[in-house]
């Protein structure tokens, strides 16, 4: 399961201009949204808000994952956030984080969803991945990046 | 009685891809031409589910979401296999188990005295050289029979379509 079977240029952006954790999963959740594979944007919103209250998903080495299971999606749909400065995700190590990969899963598929945040738990294990990633100049070259690893 | 004892337990990996239904297909096709007793295997992969509580990047109540979801699908794979095999009068023993896949499956091929084991093509991902996730690679490595990895899922379909 490659997580850049996921991704597009349209769902990356390098431009996050707030550094609040609601906006910023709201500013993710509308690239997903633009793609047409979200039936119902405040379902997802929602959900991923109300997965947020249980524990943040901001992990440790500047990683976030804000994810959540909804009938708002038929297949998983994701959006990345790169953001150099890094924003206050309430992250396990305290620490800016400065990659958020959001997911939305549908509720029936349990298999693909854990095997997609398992490839993104492997892939942002490793530290030359993730300091390549926050570098990245463009939608495409953080693409690219992730491509890289993945083939 | 398996032609010359050589096969005698066949088994198919189950793993939800569309891959491994080319697999089971196939399977079904060797277990009735040979005689052979056929099993079906699906594991449950706790592990996974763990190492991402682990990673906080699951809480406790969504791994044990997934865990029950995981169930339900490997439940729903294994009778969709066993629909397979039964359209052909082959008799399929089917069995869900929690671990990790790949010992799960190395394990069963030498409880069940495995001779055939029938796997879908694996995707191949340089990311996950970390042996523990290498599947395909450990299996190779551990299990005591012979493997057969299936491609080509259209010809195996039509094969299996036109079996008796």
């Amino acid at each position: 399961m490659r997580i850049s079977d996921f991704l597009s240029e349209s769902v990356i952006t390098i431009s996050i201009p707030g550094k609040e954790k609601t906006a910023l999963i709201e500013q993710l959740l509308d690239l997903a949204f633009r793609t047409g594979k979200i039936s119902n944007r405040d379902a997802a919103l929602k959900a991923l808000l109300d997965r947020e209250k249980l524990m943040s998903t901001g992990l440790e080495n500047g990683i976030a994952v804000p994810h959540a299971k909804t009938g708002a999606v038929k297949d998983i749909s994701m959006a990345l956030g790169i953001c150099r400065e890094g924003i206050d995700f309430q992250s396990a190590d305290g620490k800016p984080s400065q990659l958020f990969f959001l997911l939305l899963a549908p509720e029936n598929a349990a298999g693909p969803n854990v095997q997609v945040l398992a490839q993104i738990a492997r892939l942002t294990n490793l530290e030359s991945f993730r300091r390549e990633l926050i570098e990245a100049r463009s939608p495409a070259a953080a693409l690219e990046i992730i491509r890289k690893a993945e083939y | 009685m398996a032609i010359d004892g050589l096969t005698r337990n066949v088994l198919v990996y189950v793993d939800g891809s569309e891959e491994c239904i080319a697999a089971a297909q196939a399977a079904v096709i060797m277990a009735k031409k040979l005689g052979a007793n056929l099993h079906a295997l699906y594991v449950v992969n706790v592990s996974l589910l763990e190492e991402l509580l682990k990673a906080r990047i699951l809480v406790k109540l969504e791994e044990m979401d997934y865990r029950q979801d995981l169930e339900r699908d490997g439940r729903r794979y294994l009778h969709y296999v066993a629909e397979l095999a039964k359209k052909k009068g082959v008799e399929m023993h089917t069995e869900l188990v929690k671990g990790v896949g790949n010992r799960e499956v190395v394990k069963y091929v030498q409880e069940k005295g495995i001779d055939l084991l029938f796997m879908g093509e694996f995707e191949t991902m340089h990311a996950t050289k970390d042996t523990h996730f290498d599947e395909q690679a450990w299996i190779f490595k551990k299990a005591e029979c012979s493997i057969m990895i299936v491609k080509r899922p259209d010809h195996v379909e039509r094969v299996y379509n036109a079996l008796d």
